[in-house]
């Protein structure tokens, strides 16, 4: 294999559970996003978009449908003849199956791909976030501040410090120490789960962390306090611009609702950092002479004979006459049938709508409704 | 028996009355439907229909046929065995004798001489369809056809069904037997051959003038006609490209139409076939109209029956109204401004 430069490795083997339904068969970076996508699209178009070729996709959670769709990475520009993207399942040695047990155990758990391609650094990304990131100027960063790691960070806003893991730095971006989830921040500087190691470094460890007994096998919790102990260089990388852990059905809903504003910062049409996914080839959208569509997100194979407004509609769906959707979001191939009013919903995909449905939150409740099939049996 | 097809395709074709259109490509790779291309629907129909190799014969301006095609891989033809495969004419001053020009097959002949399937299916690349070709085969076979042609209502379509090795018999003594193409071959009364007739039901358009491409575009806005020709199973599959979804704006207002994807609307569409990538600005009026991929229609436009090309710019303001029965053509990649109206 070719010496790289920089190998990424992809974590995607992440449950989200608080997602309910929508993962119930699926890996969270799999579950559609934005009319078109799916979560993973965003972190794996981002490494072409860097000139990052070379990808590895940890995969452990219901990976059936993530796995065909990655495929060999066509969609991606990722099926390269050297490198291209990897899927890297658990598998099992003579004596144990080894399940990842933690974000630093798979990485250990796949020296061996690392290793044949030598790489100076590796970049370890999560496929649960919507961002558009030049991972190259971050690389650049890296290098030009001579850091063993450097950790991608965002500013939050204080009273919602307590829900990330938060780096202390001082102020030239030094990382002095990690907070995991802090009752009283003392820094609002969230780690976007976006590492970059000094290859060397990073093995050493791993493979020191692999052989303490107790560890939790994880980045934020045992490698990088392992290292800020043995005072390696740690720097924060403050990243400015749109950035969305989607982790709950709210978080989603809030994530496709942005795509709708005018002000969105996340320009899915900006053609010089395109989003690219699998095409689904279906045929144009079919606008009905009944039909009223106003600030909406539509994609191909739609057939639109209802209201729709302020909404994200996927491929492949049906709003039949007499219906009305607001502020909602309806995942791929579901039919809302006629006479309906659906607000503040996610529809999963798939999903038979009855005719005159109503679905909206119940007056003062801010929670949005996550339509499940079985909610029709 | 092998009950397998060659795929053929004939983009040789120049319509006059499609010459708008054609200027800078051939009349198979005119834009339709928002976001294909003529030949997708015959191409697809062969996939669809189990076709695994699928020859194409273009002529003129094929550069965008090529380009649309690439390897062939959006149809799943790019293979190891078999696949997509082009076979432009040597010298375009070869005269035109119609759909099937056995001196053009005779110049690839090898092509023919190395498949191992045992029936060729010739067709033209400007039909608007969506055709299972099995039973046209369970048909030649049964009824023990040496050439087959395809009819929708009681017209020839340009579509013939033969044995590969009677294809190359029939090429190789062309010059004996004065045949130039498929065509005269089903058209000659005395010959000792057994031609048979197949009535294709179900909806079918050649697009050969700019009349029959405009309403076979609007035709689309029947979902009796949509229907018949996006099937789910048997997709018209296409060059894809990573368009997001289209954006409806505030102030959009948009009915009866058929919009594909990467599209920015804020403007009202009316009856009108909307291409990748078009951008329409605030306050403008599309109605009958088509508009091809990333054309660009400035804030306050009304365009009636106007048939857009692609890349057009429209500056602000601007008006231009035809009628249905002769809508007016734009070619590709020209700015119009307001001076039009004058």
């Amino acid at each position: 294999m070719k010496k790289k430069r920089c190998v990424a490795m992809l974590l995607a083997g992440g449950k989200g559970s608080r997602l309910h339904s929508l993962t119930k068969d699926l890996a969270k970076p799999a579950v559609p996003f934005g009319g078109k996508y799916r979560i993973i699209d965003f972190t794996l178009s981002n490494c072409t978009n860097s000139r990052i070729h070379t990808v590895g996709v940890l995969t452990q959670y219901q990976p059936l449908e993530l796995n065909s769709y990655i495929g060999i990475g066509s969609a991606w520009d990722l099926d390269r003849k050297d490198g291209g993207v990897t899927v890297l399942p658990p598998y099992t040695e003579s004596s144990e199956v080894k399940w990842y047990s933690g974000t630093a155990s798979a990485i250990y758990q796949n020296i061996k791909y690392l290793t044949q391609y030598d790489p100076e650094y590796v970049l370890i990304l999560s496929g649960d976030h919507i961002y558009k990131m030049d991972y190259e100027e971050m690389l650049e960063y890296h290098i030009e501040k001579n850091a063993d790691a450097t950790i991608s960070v965002i500013e939050v806003p204080w009273d919602e410090a307590s829900r990330f893991g938060i780096m202390n730095t001082d102020t030239n971006f030094n990382i002095t120490d990690f907070d995991e989830k802090p009752k009283n921040p003392r820094n609002n500087l969230a780690s976007m789960g976006i590492y970059i190691f000094n290859w060397k470094v990073l093995k050493e460890y791993l493979e020191k962390d692999e052989a303490t007994d107790g560890s939790s096998h994880d980045f934020g919790k045992d490698i990088i306090p392992l290292m800020l102990g043995d005072e390696k260089k740690l720097m924060a990388y403050p990243f400015k611009g749109y950035w969305k852990d989607v982790g709950t059905v709210k978080s989603l809903w809030e994530a496709n609702m942005d795509l709708l504003a005018d002000d969105n910062e996340l320009h899915l049409f900006d053609h010089s950092w395109k989003i690219y996914s699998v095409n689904p080839n279906r045929p144009p959208q079919y606008i009905s002479p009944e039909a009223q569509v106003s600030e909406c997100l539509v994609n191909e194979g739609c057939i639109i004979e209802g209201d729709i407004e302020k909404s994200v509609i996927f491929q492949g769906v049906t709003v039949e006459k007499g219906t009305s959707v607001k502020q909602s979001v309806i995942m791929p191939d579901a039919v809302i049938g006629k006479n309906c009013f659906i607000e503040k919903a996610i529809v999963s995909a798939g999903v038979h709508v009855p005719d005159g449905s109503i679905i909206r939150p119940e007056e003062g409740e801010e929670e949005i409704l996550l339509v499940s099939e079985e909610m029709f049996q | 028996m092998n009950k397998r097809l060659i795929g053929i395709i004939d983009a040789t074709t120049f319509h006059e009355e499609l010459k708008e259109l054609a200027v800078h490509r051939s009349v198979a790779a005119i834009p339709f439907a928002g976001r294909y291309r003529l030949i997708d629907f015959v191409l697809s129909n062969m996939v669809n229909s189990g076709v695994e190799s699928v020859g194409i014969f273009p002529k003129f301006q094929y550069r965008s046929l090529m380009d649309h095609l690439g390897s062939g891989r959006d149809w799943d033809l790019n293979r190891k065995r078999d696949g997509l495969f082009f076979f432009p004419a040597p010298n375009s001053d070869n005269p035109y004798f119609g759909i099937g020009s056995l001196e053009h097959f005779a110049d690839n002949i090898d092509y023919l001489k190395r498949s191992t399937q045992e029936y060729a299916l010739i067709a033209n690349a400007y039909t608007v369809f969506n055709m299972d070709f099995g039973p046209l085969l369970n048909y030649h076979i049964e009824s023990g056809c040496d050439v087959t042609e395809v009819r929708h209502q009681n017209k020839p379509m340009g579509i013939y069904l033969i044995k590969t090795s009677l294809l190359i018999e029939l090429i190789e003594t062309r010059h004996e037997t004065g045949y130039l193409s498929i065509k005269d071959i089903t058209s000659d009364i005395n010959s000792p051959l057994k031609l048979c007739q197949y009535e294709y039901v179900g909806y079918a358009v050649m697009i050969n003038s700019i009349k029959e491409y405009y309403s076979a575009n609007m035709d689309l806005l029947k979902p009796e006609i949509w229907q018949q020709l996006f099937i789910k199973e048997m997709p018209i599959l296409t060059k894809v490209k990573d368009e997001p979804p289209t954006n409806y704006l505030k102030g959009a207002m948009v009915k009866n139409s058929i919009v594909a994807n990467g599209g920015l609307i804020e403007g009202h569409v009316e009856n009108s076939i909307i291409a990748r990538g078009v951008r329409i600005g605030k306050g403008a009026v599309i109605k009958n109209s088509i508009i091809m991929q990333k054309s660009q229609i400035g804030e306050n436009c009304v365009l009636d029956s106007v048939i857009l090309d692609k890349d057009v710019r429209i500056e602000n303001g601007t008006m231009i109204k035809s009628s249905c029965d002769s809508p007016y053509v734009i070619r590709k990649g020209t700015v119009q401004g307001a001076w039009i109206n004058s």
